[in-house]
């Protein structure tokens, strides 16, 4: 048993009950426990990194993925044949690695954004047990284990979501959150039951467990082959179907904005750099599954990311609330990271380090602009909106230069870690239309590029509202930083959306040495960084001056569309929620009471019945006898005509 | 024979407890816990080591009148064990809630004598006992329910000692049926259940017969479930029962029918025929969709989670049916083994749901939606109690609901194929409301009109962390119990 890859979750699970009870006494200790706990799962993780880099890898030509090298694998039996236990390979290290080292930054921000929150020692415990749930999701053995895990991390984020419970926006983003999540985590079960059920018989099954992950990873063609492409194909869009959920893809992403009503160190946690990447880290994990299947499970992934990088990206440019904008950002960027994947098709195996490079990358950029954007709340007292900000950079020119770099990488601005992971996704779309050369194949490219303009467009129509111009506000002329102690985590994650460029290459390889740094015909690499520049002139032109002040959309319809985010809200909840569910629900009540009503009808027919009999039972012995008289006559006459006399 | 003695004690305390006019609350509590740990202790004896081959344990025999056939004749199987501990526990936590101001004496003799007809259910071997145990449990319900039930309780104690005694009769003429046709077949009177309970017997019977008697069964035991339509009893009978005694219906009451489909009619399920299994399968999924729609617009919290109990069971009717019909195939085993796990979760979870639901009910007053509403900010951990009881009710993995609901999802696509779907959908519906009940109740803005109220004392807070902990221990080492129920379907199937 590889013991250390364990502590990767039990220690901030461990940490958790910890920092409740503990904390309850004592509030200021729970953060600091819990961020040790979360601590211990980086050493954990740090350690298991170098016990796995240690293994050789060997080179393979089947653009699957072969599980080779030095890996960790412990399982035990959980029930009936469903195994429990850790895989931990170089896909799984990495992801454990950016999570918990990102759960640590956050989490010593936190000690600063919620200093005076009276349930901090809540607080702290449910953020120590999402990392825990989400490093269990990262080195899970068996899709159930991975499920259970992708259940907690969804329960925490409900709970972390509804954290300030007595605001009813809060609760009612929460409760949205964790059904419509549940949507997809149900179609994700139904890929797993008809996995499972196909299975049943196979027989490369041994003794191995139909669900385990390093079992499918390791036998996905013959599954393939049994099970037959299509059906694993389904099986594949049922998972994706889980992911988009988690991951908030197009159509179940609308809860995501609405999840912003929690606490801004949650919505970095949870709903920008860890959880809402699981979906990604769910292909990228069972990728041989999607690959082996027929060719439509990774086409509809790539289509998936490509149409909602785009499809987010265009509401985001008409939101006004700060955390609003960055979170239609997070859906797009996850987007480019599934689309990255989806291009697998072509690449095989090779196309993962590109997605999860940029899942890494964006992890750190988004933490970073969400804890900036946080800060500036604090200095607000939660204004969250960009129209009445303005002149920041100057009152608070810490944060806001903090602020500047992430969004610098988040537009994948040259030279930032941004571009090296973005870019190189977009120009491995061009190279999958180069190779099929046809319109399909054409649309993650159109889509990816014409991303890069919408990132720019919403992210620095953002950044100029805050950062230049007049204050637009009482609050906003009085904005101070933070001191700079609070602000180091948000320092090395700066540095780290700076600098991690450096380390693109490195990364692939480890990921899979068939890894690759796509590279393109110089006028095609030059469209996206062209639309950025434009980008950036149209927004310091429109908002780095008090030009947009005077601009009225109001009338027209694209506005319109856009700022009521496609009407997907509306359709889920006042037509599907409100005009389909509850009809339904209030008609079957109905028949529920009606039915119920019928029933007591009988039974109280059948005692009015009696009460009628019993009228006869008088005591007067001459009316018991008329009655018999009558009785036995009707016995006889009875008998007579069907002839027994 | 321990199980047999412990049985005795136990029917000799319910009848002692009659005596203790003042401490019988005391004495009840440390009854009911010995026996929960003498049943805890016996299983681990029993069950725990080479239940290899699923059969019978503790079994033995006394015969009452031989010409006739009637015996005193017990055994255990794995599920039944699994079921008596359920039991133990329910109707610990029911003796544990009611507490001495709110209910007189004689509430802890009618918990002590379910608790006899529960065990006596699960451990009789012989029909007429069976059957007798089966009426024993109904009398101290419907008194608990006539006596502290709410409004109405006169009309709604009537209905339900009266609807579930029409399932009763029934059940006793399919006994006579097939006991009668196995002395035509043999020349033997028995009521021994696994002598009648034998395929090559019951396709002797005439079809029509034959189908009266599976009728006759399935309505008894469909009417506990309960299932959709035999449910009319249920949402009255749990909104109006003294909340011990909703306990004791959502824990102890449906586990006998599904005791009823697992434990009596799985070994002819051959003879079941098709046709039926597909009705069973439809009944399942209907009562799953039609029970989580109709809690859906529930106001009343205590009706809304009689509804989700009658729903999770719904679960247990696919569980039998589709499993059955997948016949020897490798996933009827993981099937059948879920459903009859989900009984044993569903009775810790609505046990503890209910609990959890008393005491917001003591402390404020209320228990309907729009009258509770932020009460987190003032009992933040009753309603982190309550919250946890909602999410394992939802299926929540880590919690045991999961454990059933998964294994009964993953075996039904190899029976259902697509019509899995409505089952998701029913899924979808039940997170929506429980969600909705919680965000509606718990969450918001703090219903000032509540006033001041307590959060848990100690001795509450024990129980419901440790009915939680059950719950959770179940949904992270299901094998505890698991195990044996494959074995139990291996012996059978």
């Amino acid at each position: 048993m590889y013991w250390p890859g364990w502590f990767i979750f039990l220690s901030p699970l461990i940490g958790a009950p910890i920092a409740l009870a503990v904390g309850k006494r004592y509030k200021s200790l729970a953060g600091i426990i819990a961020s040790l706990a979360v601590g211990g799962a980086l050493v954990a993780s740090i350690i298991t990194f170098f016990f796995v880099d240690a293994g050789t890898v060997v080179s393979n030509s089947s653009k699957l993925y072969v599980v080779t090298g030095q890996y960790a694998y412990n399982h035990y039996l959980w029930f009936f044949n469903i195994d429990i236990g850790i895989f931990i390979d170089r896909l799984s290290i990495m992801m454990a690695l950016m999570v918990s080292f990102v759960s640590l930054m956050i989490h010593l921000f936190a000690l600063y954004y919620m200093k005076n929150d009276p349930n901090k020692h809540v607080y702290f415990a449910e953020t120590s047990l999402f990392t825990a749930g989400m490093l269990g999701l990262v080195v899970a053995s068996n899709l159930v284990v991975f499920f259970l895990f992708w259940e907690l991390v969804g329960l925490c984020s409900y709970l972390l979501i509804g954290f300030w419970f007595f605001k009813p926006n809060a609760t009612a983003a929460a409760k949205k959150a964790f059904i419509v999540t549940r949507v997809g985590d149900l179609l994700f079960l139904v890929g797993m039951a008809i996995l499972y059920d196909s299975l049943v018989g196979f027989p490369g099954l041994g003794s191995n467990s139909p669900l385990s992950i390093p079992f499918l990873i390791n036998n996905a063609s013959l599954i393939a082959s049994y099970i037959g492409k299509n059906t694993l194909g389904i099986v594949a869009v049922l998972f994706l179907a889980g992911a988009a959920g988690k991951s908030a893809q197009f159509p179940l992403h609308v809860w995501i904005p609405d999840a912003m009503e929690g606490p801004t160190t949650v919505s970095a946690l949870i709903h920008a750099a860890t959880m809402v990447t699981a979906g990604v880290y769910l292909v990228a994990r069972v990728f041989n599954i999607f690959y082996a299947a027929a060719p439509f499970a990774l086409y509809s992934v790539a289509i998936l990311g490509a149409f909602t990088a785009v499809f987010a990206g265009i509401i985001g440019i008409f939101v006004n609330d700060i955390k609003r904008i960055l979170a239609y950002s997070t859906i797009s960027q996850i987007g480019y990271m599934f689309a990255a994947i989806g291009l697998g098709g072509l690449f095989g195996y090779a196309a993962v380090p590109l997605g999860m490079f940029h899942l890494v990358v964006h992890a750190v950029f988004k933490a970073l602009l969400f804890m900036a954007a946080g800060a500036i709340l604090i200095a607000l007292m939660d204004l969250r909106d960009t129209r009445d900000m303005g002149g920041l950079w100057r009152k608070m020119p810490m944060t806001v230069t903090l602020l500047f770099i992430g969004s610098l990488a988040l537009i994948a601005f040259p030279g930032t870690a941004g571009y090296f992971s973005k870019d190189s996704i977009i120009s491995a779309s061009w190279l999958y239309y180069a190779h099929y050369g046809t319109a399909w194949s054409f649309i993650p490219w159109i889509f990816l590029a014409t991303g890069s303009l919408l990132t720019t467009l919403y992210t620095f129509r953002m950044f100029f509202r805050v950062s230049l111009g007049k204050p637009r506000s009482h609050l906003a002329e009085h904005a101070k930083d933070p001191s700079v102690w609070a602000l180091i985590p948000l320092f090395i994650l700066a540095a780290g959306a700076l600098l991690l460029g450096l380390i693109q290459t490195p990364f692939y390889n480890f990921i899979t040495p068939e890894a690759f740094v796509p590279s393109v015909p110089i006028y095609i690499e030059a469209i996206p960084i062209t639309l950025l520049a434009i980008g950036l002139i149209v927004t310091y032109v429109l908002y780095g001056t008090d030009r947009w002040r005077h601009m009225d959309f109001s009338k027209n319809r694209l506005y319109r569309l856009a700022k009521n985010k496609f009407y997907l809200d509306t359709l889920f909840t006042n037509i599907i929620a409100e005009r389909v569910i509850t009809p339904v629900s209030g008609g079957i009540a109905t028949f529920e009471n009606a039915y119920n009503n019928a029933v007591d009808r009988t039974g109280s027919g059948t005692l009015s019945l009696g009460s009628f009999f019993r009228k006869l039972q008088d005591g007067v012995v001459e009316n018991y006898f008329v009655v018999l008289i009558i009785g036995i006559s009707i016995v006889f006459i009875i008998m007579l005509l069907a002839g027994l006399m | 024979m321990f199980i047999l003695i412990l049985f005795i004690i136990m029917v000799l305390a319910s009848v002692v407890s009659f005596g203790f006019m003042d401490r019988r609350r005391e004495y009840a509590l440390i009854a009911t816990a010995i026996f929960l740990v003498a049943t805890i202790v016996y299983s681990i004896l029993r069950f725990s080591t080479g239940y290899g081959s699923g059969g019978f344990r503790s079994e033995s025999v006394y015969n009452l009148a031989p010409s006739i056939g009637i015996a005193f004749s017990i055994g255990v199987s794995g599920f039944a064990d699994a079921l008596l501990i359920l039991s133990g526990i329910v109707i610990f936590i029911a003796a544990f809630i009611a507490g001495k101001h709110e209910f007189t004496q004689t509430m802890y003799s009618y918990i002590m004598i379910t608790e006899v007809g529960l065990y006596g259910i699960l451990i009789s071997r012989d029909f007429l006992f069976f059957y007798i145990f089966w009426e024993v449990v109904l009398i101290p319900v419907y008194f608990m329910v006539a006596q502290y039930g709410g409004r109405n309780k006169d009309h709604v104690s009537l209905k339900f000692f009266v609807y579930t005694h029409i399932g009763s009769v029934f059940l006793l003429l399919a006994i006579f049926t097939v006991y009668a046709y196995h002395y035509d077949a043999t020349g033997v009177f028995t009521f021994e259940i696994g002598a009648l309970m034998q395929s090559k017997y019951i396709e002797m019977i005439p079809t029509a017969l034959r189908y009266f008697a599976v009728f006759g069964f399935l309505f008894a035991f469909l009417v506990k479930m309960p299932s959709f339509p035999l449910h009319s009893w249920l949402p009255d009978t749990y909104e109006t029962s003294p909340y011990p005694g909703t306990v004791i219906l959502a824990g102890g009451l449906s586990l006998m029918g599904g005791y009823g489909l697992f434990g009596i009619l799985m070994p002819i399920y051959s003879s079941l025929g098709t046709s039926v299994l597909q009705l069973l399968v439809a009944l399942g999924i209907i009562s799953l969709l039609y029970f989580s729609f109709t809690a859906l617009i529930q106001k009343n919290l205590k009706r809304m989670m009689a509804f989700a109990s009658a729903g999770a069971m719904g679960f247990v009717t696919l569980s039998f049916g589709a499993g059955l019909l997948e016949g020897t195939k490798y996933t009827a085993s993981l099937e059948l083994a879920g459903g009859m796990f989900q009984i044993v979760a569903h009775g810790l979870i609505m046990a503890m749901i209910f609990t959890a639901l008393y005491f917001i009910k003591m402390s404020t007053g209320k228990e309907t939606t729009y009258g509770l509403g932020g009460i987190y900010r003032e009992v933040p951990m009753l309603s982190t109690f309550l919250l946890a009881g909602l999410l394992a009710s939802l299926g929540l993995p880590g919690l045991a609901g999961f454990i059933g609901e998964f294994s009964i999802l993953v075996g039904s696509f190899a029976a259902i194929g697509w019509l899995i779907l409505l089952v998701i959908l029913g899924m979808i519906v039940t997170a929506s409301y429980h969600i909705w009940a919680a965000q509606r109740s718990l969450y918001g803005p703090y219903n000032e009109n509540l006033g001041k109220i307590a959060d848990l004392t100690p001795s509450r807070f024990a129980i419901l962390i440790g009915t939680f902990a059950a719950i959770f221990i179940l949904g992270i080492v299901p094998n505890l119990i698991y195990g044996i129920l494959v074995s139990y379907v291996g012996g059978i199937i």
